[in-house]
């Protein structure tokens, strides 16, 4: 067993829910969470949940994976910039071709697998984005 | 009144995942005769990607039917999670989902073990949960990763897709429970022993005495609880295992497949186990009209099979768009050959 489970564990909602935490005296998001604001030092902080559609800015591909992320290469890598909030948080692309990436594109939220601590071990769950499903109504 | 009675369904969904494999890329592998998956009546099944399990299958069909729902997750009083292809064999996927949704952690939340039933058996004990004032609201879960032997018949139907219903009271529901029976016997028609990767089956044993017998019983048993009968009905969904068991036991039981067709999916999908007919449930509600009533007839090996009376009510309308419908995912789709359904799922022997 590789992965600490304690962590996992403590950052499970900001991995499943993209939970946040907003600073009341600067007003900026930080993700991940954190109990003191990154850009101000401020203590003053409200818990957000960040879980809304995206817009892919860049991206990278990983084909050279490390240790329990063998499996799910190729791994893209992306920031994206969150349509509402505009908060620009780094994740990963599924349900995606290397050719069918855009920029601009528009992405929704999913829970997948993100890692493996060998085959005994925990699974990892976090979410990742991919292409808005299209609608027929 | 009948307990059933006081009970709806208040929120659906349903998940598909996008990968597909033609079942002619399953002849080609292992040198079946074409004319195998025509006797299914199958053309593709959904594959799950590398990074897709139950859990986040489940996921995104309880998320759906949340949507469509409009509660606020805290409210639901219990997670029930029908599968038989949990990623852990040990610690609840329940759990996982209930914490994602932000359900947790006033709320009871299991996974249940019945082949293909256990989100059935899930859907009545939710039933009873909510009539008795126990719990506001119940999800009910079914989803599968639907694991098979490489190269036996059942790698051409066992496939991945979920869905999820939230269970309340009849006045918030889109769909009111009219009516429910179950029917089960010990009957060894398909098993997997601990350790062991892959399900084994009786062959044509899993045709007359186990899918046709109990199915045919559970639905008669309704009948004759409720002086119901064919005719009554709009919409007849069956468990699914192929794309012919459904129409037959239609026909053996009164009903024309003009029935059975809008909530048929495995010809497009193949059989994903749990959510095998209530993603047929979730496709006719996409669809369905106030009054309508709604057999549904869901089968697990073992062996068996509820029967219930569903009535739509005038609150499906409001919400059939509120979330992706069953053919916003079946449109989508990326057609894969079968070295990339081994490598997605996990049947290559790696070290």
């Amino acid at each position: 067993m590789k992965y600490s489970i304690a962590r996992y564990w403590r950052e499970r909602h900001s991995h499943y829910r993209l939970k946040a935490v907003r600073c009341l005296d600067c007003n900026r998001v930080n993700y991940p969470p954190s109990t003191i604001c990154r850009y101000c030092g401020s203590k003053n902080l409200e818990e957000i949940e960040l879980f809304e559609q995206a817009r892919l800015l860049t991206w990278s591909v990983i084909h050279a994976a490390t240790e329990g992320f063998e499996d799910y290469k190729p791994i893209i890598i992306a920031i994206v910039e969150l349509v509402d909030s505009k908060v620009k948080i780094l994740t990963q692309l599924t349900d995606i071709d290397l050719d069918e990436i855009k920029p601009g594109m528009l992405l929704e939220p999913v829970l997948r697998r993100v890692s493996e601590d060998d085959a005994t071990g925990i699974i990892q769950y976090a979410i990742k984005y991919r292409p808005v499903l299209k609608r027929g109504d | 009144m009948k307990p059933e009675e006081n009970t709806g369904i208040v929120g659906w969904g349903a998940y598909i995942p996008r990968y597909r494999l033609p079942l002619k890329e399953i002849v080609r592998i292992w040198g079946f005769s074409e004319e195998t998956p025509k006797g299914l009546n199958t053309i593709e099944k959904a594959v799950a990607g590398r990074d897709e399990d139950a859990i986040t299958m489940g996921w995104e069909a309880a998320l759906n039917a949340l949507k469509r729902a409009g509660i606020d997750p805290k409210l639901i009083g219990g997670v029930w999670f029908g599968t038989e292809s949990k990623p852990y064999a040990v610690k609840p996927s329940a759990t996982v989902i209930a914490e994602a949704l932000g359900i947790t952690p006033d709320t009871m939340a299991t996974d249940l073990e019945f082949a293909c039933r256990a989100a059935s058996e899930s859907l009545r004990l939710s039933i009873a949960a909510v009539a008795s004032g126990m719990v506001k609201y119940g999800l009910v879960i079914g989803s599968d990763t639907a694991q098979a032997n490489p190269g036996d018949i059942l790698e051409f139907t066992a496939s991945s897709a979920a869905a999820a219903f939230i269970v309340g009271l009849s006045k918030e529901a889109v769909a009111v429970f009219e009516a429910s029976y179950t029917y089960v016997t010990d009957t060894p028609d398909f098993w997997r022993r601990a350790y062991i990767p892959y399900p084994l089956h009786g062959e044509a044993f899993t045709g007359q005495p186990a899918y046709f017998h109990h199915i045919e019983s559970a639905v008669r048993g309704l009948f004759k609880k409720t002086g119901l009968k064919p005719d009554d009905f709009d919409y007849a969904i069956f468990h699914q295992p192929n794309g012919t068991f459904p129409l037959r036991v239609a026909k053996r039981l009164g009903f024309p497949k003009e029935k059975v067709l809008p909530g048929l999916l495995t010809p497009y999908i193949g059989n994903s186990y749990n959510a095998s007919a209530l993603i047929g449930l979730a496709k006719v509600l996409d669809e369905a009209k106030p009054g309508q009533r709604i057999l549904l007839a869901p089968f697990g090996s073992g062996a068996g099979s509820d029967a219930y009376s569903i009535v739509v009510t005038e609150k499906v309308l409001e919400r059939q768009a509120k979330a992706p419908r069953v053919v916003d995912y079946l449109n989508r789709k990326k057609i894969i050959d079968y070295a990339l359904y081994a490598k997605y799922r996990n049947i290559i022997k790696k070290i």
